[in-house]
């Protein structure tokens, strides 16, 4: 029986790019088609990889050595944000021009609300979700799966429905169909332990769950599954967020580096580029963080960290550093060595006037405020990092990585006369023509 | 109505180089409330007439109107700014029509010489556009891309460089056309 007698009641589309990184480079160097493709050179474990890959069995977060054991002729490249960002903005801009309520999910996904459209477009739904995909698929020059479905979570079911390339269509009226055919852990936001719980109640399927009347649904689940069963159903609980990006519960950046050190001098510079660029993230969003949690990362995966919390919120990496030079002898120890460090940055505020304090600093910290806007547009105008703070100085000195781990992308390397390393035209690269 | 009030505040601005409060702005006009004050006050803000400062007094905003209006030369010419350069584009639209769709390479050959086309340049294509006969496209062939005339006869499509050095390329089996070329940069 269907589980929604309507069709669409609401409209929602997710798009996702069919592995979005690795589709970037081979969009751009044909030679590449056909080859097992894999991005995440620098880091040494797969971040990354084409269909190709995946079918001679490599899988996401292998190492490198292990990869070429199984896949000999696999093709490792760097990745190069820069350019899949460039990509995904162009993700969005496309989606756009078909309806406003876009959702930047994540670099490669987004939803959109295409509901009350067919009049104002003349086109159906189903015409509209097959006029983007074949925008996405020839403009962006590689494949994009598509789900159109009442809610978000019967739209995310349709875009993994059939991949690569997929355009899967859920109306109300045929949900039973395919959550038939699906484990209810496949479910987006049921984890393993809501299935292993499920699974007690003899639930195997999506269907299954869907089927629940309501009073079992609230006497055995909380309100976020409760809300899931609602989407299921076609009933749309998750609206679109159609605002940019611009909250974030917590920050976060983690570099690893080669060869591992156990220099003190150079492991606290690498944590004092993190901090650097974690501040330059917290200005941009207008933040400001009171908690800070750093660590350090031994060569042997072990994590030593560290938590301290600042007199008030802050976005300046001297105040930040200052802290950190304090705890940083109880985290690192003499003789083991250190191959990442990391910065966490919590209790994040909106950065607004600050509050007096007895010893003038407030006043002081507006002058370093000061600073540091400079900074960011000399960074705008000149490229990131070109000014940093003296702590940072062995980190941004010398290459992140050693040996092939360091080859940079192909772009930061091919550059057009008036580019530098720090500044290229935003526009993708498809490389060399004869 | 507004425009006498307008006139009223701004007779009583010139003659005492200050702006009203709300009281006397009632005597002025003959208000019976200040909340009848408060009202106009908002309509006027919105007109740009008037504004308030931090404390909520009255300051004199656009009191003789809108100067810099289209068309109409007030003590002076307007300065060139924004109605002259409405009709202007960036070279950024100038050479590129659909963005999302927009891409750069770098030419390495001389095939394409006599177009005016040389090694080190980088040209702009678009990947939406559907190749004609004539344009300059860049092709997939032997899994490289190559830059070529695109040419039509009765044989089917071939690609033509501009260069003597070099022969036409017939494709055995279908040809693959990534872009169409829409720009050629060379900067000095």
């Amino acid at each position: 029986m269907p589980l929604n007698l309507h069709t669409f009641p609401q409209a929602v589309l997710h798009v996702d790019g069919d592995c979005f990184f690795a589709s970037c480079e081979v969009a751009s160097r044909p030679e590449l088609k056909g080859k097992p493709v894999i991005t995440g050179l620098e880091r040494g474990i797969v971040s990354s990889l084409t269909y190709e890959a995946k079918a001679r069995g490599v899988r996401r977060a292998m190492s490198l050595r292990e990869v070429k054991k199984i896949c000999p002729d696999a093709v490792f490249l760097p990745s190069d944000y820069e350019t899949y960002s460039l990509y995904s903005l162009r993700m969005f801009s496309i989606v756009r021009r078909f309806t406003p309520d876009v959702e930047e999910y994540s670099i490669d996904e987004c939803f959109a609300d295409l509901s009350g459209l067919q009049r104002p477009l003349n086109m159906s739904y189903e015409q509209m979700a097959e006029k983007i995909k074949a925008s996405l698929d020839s403009e962006l020059g590689f494949t994009f799966s598509v789900g159109l479905a009442p809610t978000k979570v019967l739209a995310k079911i349709g875009s993994k429905w059939k991949k690569p390339s997929g355009l899967t269509i859920i109306p109300g009226t045929d949900i039973h169909l395919y959550l038939n055919q699906l484990g209810v852990d496949k479910v987006w936001g049921i984890g393993p332990q809501t299935t292993a719980y499920l699974n007690k109640y003899g639930i195997r399927t999506a269907l299954q769950f869907a089927e629940k009347d309501l009073e079992w649904i609230r006497a055995n689940l909380t309100k976020p599954h409760q809300e899931i069963w609602q989407e299921l159903r076609g009933e749309m609980v998750y609206k679109i967020d159609p605002g940019k990006k611009n909250t974030y519960q917590s920050i976060s950046k983690t570099k690893t580096f080669t060869p591992p050190s156990n220099d003190r001098e150079y492991v606290f510079s690498q944590l004092s580029k993190n901090v650097e660029n974690s501040c330059i993230k917290l200005r941009r969003y207008q933040l400001a963080a009171k908690k800070v949690f750093f660590f350090l990362k031994t060569q042997d995966f072990r994590y030593q960290g560290y938590e301290f919390k600042l007199i008030r919120p802050t976005d300046n990496p001297i105040e930040i550093i200052k802290m950190i030079d304090k705890y940083f002898s109880s985290v690192f120890t003499v003789g083991s060595l250190f191959r990442a460090t990391g910065l966490v940055l919590m209790d994040l505020s909106e950065n607004t006037s600050r509050q007096a304090d007895l010893f003038n600093e407030v006043v002081t910290a507006e002058k370093i405020a000061k600073i540091f806007g400079s900074v960011d547009g000399i960074a705008q105008r000149y490229g990131k990092h070109t000014l940093f703070l003296g702590s940072s100085f062995s980190a941004m000195n010398r290459a992140q990585h050693e040996g092939n781990r360091q080859t940079p992308a192909e772009r930061k390397e091919d550059l057009f006369k008036g580019e530098s390393a720090r500044k290229r035209l935003a526009i993708p690269y498809l490389g060399g023509v004869g | 109505m507004l425009e006498k009030y307008k006139k009223q505040i701004l007779r009583f601005y010139r003659r005492n180089r200050r702006m009203p409060n709300y009281a006397e702005v009632m005597t002025l006009l003959g208000f019976k409330s200040k909340n009848a004050v408060f009202k106009l006050v908002n309509k006027l803000k919105e007109e740009n007439f008037l504004s308030k400062d931090a404390k909520g007094r009255l300051i004199p905003k656009n009191l003789y109107g809108e100067l810099r209006v289209l068309g109409q030369v007030e003590a002076g010419f307007p300065s060139p700014a924004e109605e002259e350069l409405a009709d202007t584009m960036s070279l950024d639209d100038f050479l590129i029509k659909n963005k999302e769709a927009t891409y750069m390479l770098k030419v390495s050959g001389e095939s394409m010489k006599d177009a005016g086309i040389l090694p080190g340049d980088m040209v702009l294509v678009d990947r939406s556009l559907t190749p004609l006969d004539g344009n300059i496209v860049i092709a997939e062939v032997d899994n490289q891309w190559t830059i070529k005339y695109l040419r039509k006869d009765k044989q089917g499509v071939y690609l033509e460089p501009a260069n003597k050095k070099f022969s036409n390329i017939y494709p055995k089996e279908e040809l693959k056309i990534a872009a169409v070329v829409k720009a050629v940069i060379r900067k000095y």
